[in-house]
């Protein structure tokens, strides 16, 4: 097999960007052989600089440097901006990995135009973009030519949009809701198994890294109503923005409702209901497909054709959710 | 019970057996048919039956659906019939405290409620209540409403099913 030689630029190097590059020292012989592509990483960028080295950086290293806070010490280390690295490298695919700040949608929003601008796909796991601007966004995309790819920005590993394109083609789909904040599940998880207070459930959580120290996002159901945002757009055609969605969270679901749902046969879940643009607790059978535990998240897509299709899966994590960024850099690469 | 069920049948032989097949299939006891030829296509038929109870009649409906048949109407003892649901919900608020019964003869309006289990860990703290509430399938928008209207007026959190 003829190989094709892809280079990628990664903006934003902490768990994603890391979990990615680890994945792909350890996958890159087999995407070798199996793809026929070299994928070769020329730039990684964080708030502060840049590793540039245009023969592609040895990830091992890299990721050993980031884990003891010492990129600066790479000796391709340099002032560039990511902004600069879009403007100056070319390369065929921009990976924007940078946290989602679902207000302004920045610097997330402002990298991946400059990127498309300059006829370069993008692939993101960021949902904050694409919740603030999704159809100026792919406007842009089909008018520069180049792809925007984001199936990691919902549901982590969870295959979701690329599962619509690839296997529900002929299918209408009618609605889609699920479990799609790993921290709210862990949380109503702990409550319900334990019988502990919110307040105990989430302090277990931080402890255990699952929940960040200001949990306020995934808690409120921010994070989920981003993601319906984007679920909604590109699964059910729709046009609309994080402001179109009613959030409520979880902060207020108590120990006693937890309690009351087990005695009927139910738990309590955070449900992003995408087709009524919705985020709310919701009570769920004991023995729906919907009740998972943990930090799992799960989505149903409910089809004309194929009925309803669960999917269930880890929603987080670096390296499970490159798995979705692989899917969607072999799809761009596949169709070049 | 007695039920009247009326429904739009094609104009071609055998039609009327094959909807009524149904009915005998799940013990129904058919009483009168009312056929009504005028030309038109469907024509509209009338039938007259006593059936068991309600499980059986919706097996009916089942197998009516099944067998594409139309149905237009569904009377049972001469009123009219809607395939009844029986929703769950939890309220999380104080509710006792903001006239509790108030809000159940609010929510009978447009359904009934038919459980309600309250736990309440302390006087002062907000109580939680899981309501089970039948309504007709034609009702269920008005309940929605209903209940949002509640909980927004006494600042409930209100968590629905699926
Ligand atoms: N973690 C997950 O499991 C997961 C799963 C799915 C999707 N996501 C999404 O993926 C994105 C990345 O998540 P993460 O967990 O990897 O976040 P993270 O650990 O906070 O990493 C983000 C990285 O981006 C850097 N950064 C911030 N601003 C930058 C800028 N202007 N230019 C270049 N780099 C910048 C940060 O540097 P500093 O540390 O200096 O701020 C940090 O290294 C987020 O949008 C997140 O919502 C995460």
């Amino acid at each position: 097999m003829k190989t094709k030689e892809i280079n990628l630029v990664i903006i934003g190097f902490g768990v994603i960007g890391k979990g990615f590059a680890e994945v792909l020292a350890d996958k890159h012989d087999f995407l070798r052989a199996n793809y026929g592509v070299d994928l070769k990483v020329t730039a990684i960028c964080e708030r502060d600089g840049s590793v540039v080295c245009k023969k592609g950086i040895d990830l091992d290293n890299v990721v050993e440097l980031s884990l003891n806070n010492n990129l600066k010490a790479h000796e391709n280390w340099t002032t560039l901006k990511s902004l600069d690295v879009i403007n100056k490298i070319r390369s065929d695919i921009v990976l924007e990995l940078t946290p989602s700040n679902i207000e302004t949608g920045q610097p997330g929003l402002t990298h991946i135009k400059e990127s498309l601008k300059r006829g370069m796909c993008v692939v993101t796991s960021n949902k904050a973009p694409l919740a603030v601007e999704f159809s100026q966004l792919q406007k842009l995309a089909k008018n520069s030519g180049a792809e925007l790819r984001y199936e990691a920005t919902v549901g982590g590993a969870l295959p979701l949009i690329n599962l619509r394109k690839h296997a529900l083609q002929v299918n209408n789909i009618n609605s889609v809701q699920g479990i799609l904040n790993g921290t709210c599940n862990y949380v109503l998880t702990k409550m319900a198994d334990e019988y502990v207070s919110m307040d105990v459930a989430l302090k277990e959580a931080q402890n255990l890294g699952i929940a960040e120290a200001d949990p306020s996002y995934d808690i409120n159901g921010i994070d989920t109503g981003a993601k319906v945002v984007i679920l909604a757009n590109s699964l059910l055609g729709m046009d609309v923005s994080f402001k179109d969605v009613a959030v409520t969270g979880i902060s207020d679901v108590t120990t006693e409702a937890i309690e009351l749902a087990r005695k009927h046969n139910h738990v309590i879940k955070l449900i992003g209901d995408v087709e009524r643009l919705d985020v709310s607790p919701r009570l769920v059978p004991i023995n729906h497909p919907l009740n998972v535990s943990g930090t799992l998240n799960a989505v149903t897509i409910s089809t004309d054709i194929a009925r309803d299709i669960t999917v269930i899966g880890p929603g987080a994590g670096g390296k499970e959710t490159s798995s979705s960024l692989f899917s969607d850099i072999i799809d761009i690469i596949r169709s070049k | 019970m007695k039920v009247d069920m009326k429904l739009g049948l094609k104009d071609v032989p055998g039609s009327l057996l094959w909807a009524l097949e149904p009915i005998s299939l799940h013990g129904g006891n058919i009483v009168s048919v009312l056929h009504s030829r005028n030309g038109k296509d469907p024509v509209s038929v009338q039938i007259g039956f006593r059936v068991k109870d309600q499980k059986s009649l919706d097996l009916i409906k089942k197998d009516m659906k099944k067998h594409t048949i139309h149905l237009t109407e569904i009377l049972v003892e001469g009123r009219k019939y809607y395939s009844k649901k029986t929703l769950s919900i939890i309220f999380i608020g104080h509710i006792i405290d903001k006239d509790v019964l108030e809000t159940i003869d609010r929510i009978n309006e447009a359904g009934l409620v038919s459980s309600i289990d309250v736990l309440m860990p302390s006087p002062e703290e907000k109580s939680s209540v899981m309501l089970n509430i039948d309504v007709d399938n034609g009702n269920i928008k008005r309940l929605n409403k209903t209940i949002l209207g509640i909980c927004k007026e006494k600042q409930f959190l209100l968590i629905r099913s699926l």
